[in-house]
């Protein structure tokens, strides 16, 4: 009987079924996923070491026994401690100019309260490590790195029995991880959301499984479906590392809005684009990114200024929930979300379609069923 | 692990004074629950900073010769992880 394709050393390692891994903000979703099979990993970068300690209680009380991730974005570079104030000191008239003239077009309300621009911008490693010390007291299953090398916690985290995950977005910083020691590489493409590598997942995936010996490799940027679940085996990695599908799942807590936006999008709504925070990130096309796209547009100001202008339209968007102006971080797969189902339903499907993928490729049945 | 754990201490490395390198670097975007990847290439002074412990060690680079568009300053804090030499 042929071999279930999609059992992979991932699935070894972690004691999962389906090599399918859910990165998310929402603890619903962490839930769903896991009971169902997967592997999901909750984004706590920009929360407490208070929340993180609760978000961790509450997850273990819904999925019991089984595994699950926290994801911190550990920093990797920061300015010098007074850029911030001098930054600070003021944005540009012109700047301030244009902000208010895509404000007057497209009519868009004032935020309903202050700003929520959160103080937490990855310029403090003192935090960072706060949140790491209640990943280590919670003896958290896995901890991933979204951005920096975790190599410094490594041993700390082995001692406790922690797994660490590493997301990188070039071939050289997985070798430096896999050196270091990580029990896991997730190799991210240029098609992901948010932050990327500048390298294509096509490329990149096989790159780092060339390099990386006995250590799993995880493939993102852009995996949505089944056959690209298949895909990413094919390419040597042990699993897929997915996102944007699982904002427009019925557990999401993200905004039936942005559901309808990512259901209807196309792999060219999104944008890489340094409108909204000075720095690159692939979002949903939106007035904001696209007036900043103009020749009129003054040029892009650096962090934290882009965002201080970006926050009144984000804000006052989302506060009165104007459809037209919202807009989410999302990956070019979201081409390939068409429909909002629940996340049990979502993991079901991709294997379903991964499997007949390989089954249409082999002509054999495999024994996953 | 020690009593503070988040406790920082500041120091000079002299093996790494002066060499060249480059940063992947980034960090969450304040505001946003979102990261960003950014590049640095420079010259190191020496002058480190370790966070925590286990020691989380952060170089001071300067003269820098690549960093992204609009970025303020001449000078970036790079953690030593995703620092690579450019004379290896």
């Amino acid at each position: 009987m042929p071999k279930n394709p999609l059992h992979t050393k991932l699935c070894d390692m972690l004691g999962i079924e389906f090599p399918i891994i859910a990165f998310t903000h929402c603890k619903d979703v962490v839930a769903a996923v896991v009971n169902a099979g997967g592997f999901a990993v909750l984004g706590e970068a920009m929360h407490t070491p208070d929340d993180i300690a609760a978000d961790i209680k509450w997850i273990r009380g819904r999925v019991g026994s089984k595994p699950f991730g926290i994801d911190l974005v550990l920093p990797a570079s920061a300015p010098p401690a007074d850029t911030l104030e001098k930054l600070l000191a003021g944005i540009p008239e012109a700047h301030r100019q244009f902000a208010r003239s895509i404000k007057e077009r497209y009519q868009i309300p004032d935020p309903k309260g202050a700003q929520a621009l959160h103080q937490w911008g990855g310029l403090n490693q003192e935090i960072a490590r706060k949140q790491l010390e209640v990943i280590l007291e919670e003896r958290v299953p896995v901890f991933t790195s979204g951005l920096g090398n975790p190599a410094f916690i490594l041993e700390a985290a082995h001692a406790r029995g922690i797994k660490v995950f590493g997301l990188i977005g070039k071939t050289r910083q997985a070798k430096r991880e896999i050196d270091a020691g990580v029990d896991a590489i997730i190799a991210q493409g240029y098609d992901a959301a948010g932050h990327t590598g500048p390298i294509g997942t096509f490329c990149i995936v096989p790159e780092v499984v060339a390099i990386a010996g006995d250590t799993p490799v995880i493939a993102a940027g852009g995996v949505t479906t089944g056959r690209h679940l298949a895909a990413a085996l094919c390419l040597g990695a042990a699993g897929v590392w997915t996102g944007t599908v699982w904002l427009a799942t019925r557990e999401s807590d993200s905004d039936m809005i942005i559901k309808e936006k990512l259901v209807a999008a196309a792999s060219d709504d999104t944008v890489y684009s340094r409108s909204v925070s000075g720095f690159p990130m692939r979002v949903l096309r939106c007035p904001w990114t696209e007036e900043w796209e103009k020749p009129e547009a003054p040029r892009v100001l650096p962090s934290p200024y882009q965002m201080l202008l970006s926050s009144d339209y984000i804000q006052g968007a989302n506060d009165h929930r104007r459809a037209d102006l919202m807009f989410e971080a999302a990956g070019q797969g979201v081409a390939f979300v068409d429909a909002m189902k629940p996340a049990r339903q979502v993991v079901f499907d991709m294997v379903e379609e991964a499997l007949a993928t390989f089954e249409g490729l082999t002509g054999e049945v495999s024994d996953a069923g | 692990m020690q009593a503070n754990p988040t406790a920082s201490r500041a120091g000079f490395d002299v093996t790494v004074a002066g060499r060249r390198a480059e940063c992947d670097g980034g960090g969450p975007i304040a505001g946003t629950r979102f990261a960003t990847r950014e590049e640095f290439a420079g010259t190191l002074t020496g002058e480190y900073v370790d966070h925590g412990d286990p020691p989380w060690r952060w170089y001071l680079m300067v003269n820098l010769v690549r960093r992204p568009d609009g970025y303020p300053s001449d000078a970036v804090w790079c953690e030593s992880g995703n620092l690579f030499f450019l004379e290896e």
